[in-house]
């Protein structure tokens, strides 16, 4: 069981009621559970969230916060396949300058499961870049929630950070709900977030019907394109094919 | 520019007065400060009030004394004593001339150019209700807008004259215990607007009411009620002053707008609240709850241009409860020196094909904090109904904050929701581009903030994007990033 520093778990919190009206200098939490990435490291990981088949799939994540040093950069993809129902906690502290961070995450649901993303990244020094994307489909009657928050502290100038969060309800008992969020104490920074809820485009589909392409196989595509962007973040060739292909397997059941 | 020119120009705005910032010394009869069943009781005794609306204060009474103030905001709130209160305040009236305004009040409103003799605003085209600490001091123009059947005046007349009106749509967009302010409201309010257009009438000219609060220790507890009946067409605007003082003074309002079938209601707010002064002492806490439904086909938008208040906490919201029905919100928050301001929208999809729009741009200067909070829900029986969000943040100076916090949920799934969000500060290559053009670096940036700004203070009826305009100005004008 992973142990949390008291604060984790508030800063991953999605009621309001953490809001204090002005900068919190929470203090930094590395424990025998940070996943530590060191000055001038780069690391890059995967983690599959899927059943219990001995082939290198996870429960849940194996860290408890992140923590990024100076110069370094960290890639991560979490990929959550389809009856997971889970709650992914992301909490990174960027403490270095010019580091750069990409978490990047896909999850399919087609039946009843739980599924709840939060992530929570802080920029306490400047020049640092962080991107998100996290791309989802909620079919049957699952319940996706997401929750991101970026923060950019006070003095954290030349900060970059992008989030992007867009679901795909494709079942009418479905339910998603997604709130991000940014909190910015710096002036001169480039921030944004963008989050959608939609179904698949109509006329994507009348395109592919119109050339020969039936409607169940037209879906299927439009739902591996619209997750396509996270599986190409993943940056080794062979995990990369992998992963595609028990994706695409997991979108045709 | 270097830095030593910035902060300059960042002193400059913070020493920006407030223009309304003057007090009224008119003979004002008050209640004992304190909030108590009694109190409500004698609030309601002095208005004359029929037994049905005290039952509804005292019950909404109750109800605020079980509920705890809310501390969700994004905000520093101070504490705030409901004992330390006067809840109603009212300038006496001249026993002499009872029928007409107070000479010292009517200064004031012209002061505040707000013009309350009918000749004065034969060339413009608003009826006004002008509210006065605790009570409405007058309304213009009640003859023409009576000929075309439309109802304007002040609500204690309206509880007067057409209490079934007001007893049939009191209460039943914000119910009394609906939020801890909305029910110190329900108990305690004083005076506001009411106004009624009946059936497929067009309003032939903007309505506008002006809240001023002057007396010292007091609050101010207005109660709007809109009601658009099927096929009508109302524009109404509402602006807002108060004196400088160094405590804070506290204004909870409610407005409630009933549009009906195909009714369409434009409602407009300028808010220039005193904000408090440079080192934040002072200002108004403003924790207004506004709301509107809409019925089939109807469509309701607002704009709201925030300026003022040291602290700003609200949403004004819709529920789309008929089908094909729309909304839309259009904001302009600034905050300078100490505001805070945690605002945005809800808006709540209950009906087949509804709309909304939501489009959001936050400003903050000095030490400020700025927040634009909203919720997108879409309810199962929203079918194919369509939501699009736009909510951008601009930093002028390094020691302000601006927050995004949106929350999207979703029940049905043809309904469609977009949002996103931008937080930057102004570009240093907008800057240099009008630098290299003869424009100066202080009106440059009043160029980019009214660019910035402008499709929220397009939407704006004439009379006010003139004011708004001009606020900005004044906030803003010469802040440099």
């Amino acid at each position: 069981m992973i142990k949390y520093d008291n604060t984790i778990p508030a800063r991953l919190d999605p009621s309001p009621a953490q809001d204090a009206g002005h900068y919190q200098d929470l203090p930094v939490y590395i424990g025998p559970d940070t996943l530590e990435v060191l000055d001038g490291q780069k690391l890059s990981k995967v983690y599959t969230l899927g059943p219990d088949t001995g082939s290198g799939q996870v429960q849940e994540l194996p860290f408890s916060n992140i923590v990024v040093g100076g110069d370094a950069r960290l890639d991560i993809v979490i990929v959550v396949l389809l009856g997971i129902s889970a709650d992914v906690r992301i909490a990174v502290d960027i403490v270095g300058p010019h580091s750069e961070v990409n978490i990047s995450g896909l999850y399919l649901c087609n039946a009843d499961e739980r599924l709840s993303i939060r992530t929570d990244l802080r920029h306490r020094v400047p020049e640092c870049v962080s991107t998100q994307l996290f791309n989802g489909v909620a079919g049957g009657s699952s319940r996706v929630s997401f929750f991101g928050k970026i923060v950019v502290a006070p003095d954290a100038q030349k900060t970059e950070a992008y989030q992007t969060n867009r679901n795909l309800v494709v079942s009418s008992s479905a339910h998603a709900e997604t709130k991000p969020q940014l909190e910015i104490y710096a002036d001169d920074v480039k921030c944004s977030h963008g989050a959608t809820v939609g179904q698949l485009n109509e006329d994507e589909q009348f395109y592919m019907r119109s050339r020969g392409i039936p409607e169940k196989e037209a879906k299927i595509l439009q739902i591996i394109s619209f997750l396509a962007p996270v599986l190409a973040a993943i940056p080794d060739a062979r995990t990369r094919e992998i992963l595609t292909a028990e994706v695409e397997a997991a979108v045709r059941v | 520019m270097d830095i030593n020119e910035e902060k300059e120009l960042l002193r400059d705005i913070t020493a920006k007065e407030y223009k309304e910032g003057f007090v009224t010394d008119v003979e004002q009869e008050f209640i004992p400060k304190g909030l108590n069943e009694d109190i409500v009781r004698m609030i309601s005794e002095r208005k004359g009030e029929p037994q049905w609306l005290l039952d509804f204060r005292l019950d909404a009474f109750r109800k605020w004394q079980a509920m705890e103030a809310p501390e969700w905001g994004h905000l520093d709130m101070p504490h705030i004593d409901y004992q330390d209160i006067i809840y109603y305040a009212a300038p006496k009236k001249d026993a002499d001339r009872p029928k007409e305004i107070d000479p010292k009040l009517a200064e004031t409103f012209d002061k505040l150019g707000i013009p309350l003799k009918e000749r004065e605003v034969l060339a413009g085209v608003a009826a006004v209700d002008a509210v006065f600490d605790s009570v409405s001091v007058a309304t213009t123009f009640r003859k023409e807008l009576a000929d075309k059947g439309i109802i304007f005046c002040s609500f204690s007349e309206a509880v007067k004259e057409h209490p079934d009106l007001v007893r049939k749509y009191l209460a039943t967009v914000v119910p009394a215990g609906d939020n801890y302010f909305a029910a110190l409201n329900s108990a305690v309010f004083s005076d506001g607007s009411f106004c009624y257009i009946p059936k497929g009438v067009r309003c032939p000219m903007e309505l506008s009411s002006y809240f001023r609060i002057n007396a010292k220790g007091t609050g101010q507890f207005e109660r709007t009620l809109i009601v658009a009946d099927e096929g009508s067409y109302v524009s109404y605007m509402e602006g807002c002053t108060a004196p400088m003082r160094d405590e804070n003074q506290l204004h909870a309002a409610v407005v409630e707008i009933v549009v009906m079938k195909d009714a369409d209601v434009k409602y407009s707010t300028v808010q220039n609240w005193y904000p408090g002064d440079a080192e934040g002492r002072g200002g108004i806490l403003n924790l207004v709850t506004k709301r509107g439904i809409c019925h089939e086909g109807a469509h309701l938008s607002w704009t709201q241009v925030e300026t003022g208040s040291a602290i700003t906490w609200k949403y004004p919201s819709t529920i789309l409860k008929g089908d094909n029905s729309s909304s839309e919100f259009y904001s302009v928050a600034v905050t300078n020196n100490y505001q805070q301001a945690d605002t945005g929208t809800k808006m709540i999809h209950a009906g087949r094909n509804t709309r909304s729009r939501i489009v959001s741009k936050g400003i903050s200067a000095g030490h400020s904090q700025n927040s634009y909070r909203g919720l997108v829900r879409m309810l199962p029986g929203a079918a194919g109904a369509r939501n699009f969000s736009q909510c951008d943040s601009l930093l002028i100076g390094s020691l302000c904050g601006a927050h995004t916090f949106p929350d999207i949920r979703t029940d049905n799934s043809t309904a469609v929701v977009e949002h996103e969000a931008t937080t930057s500060k102004i570009s240093e290559d907008q800057l240099f581009y009008c630098n290299q053009r003869g424009i100066g670096p202080e009106e440059a940036v009043g160029l980019i903030v009214n660019g910035y700004a402008r499709e929220v203070l397009s939407k704006l009826p004439m009379e006010f994007a003139v004011e708004a305009q001009k606020l900005l100005q004044v906030s803003l004008e010469g802040s440099v990033g």
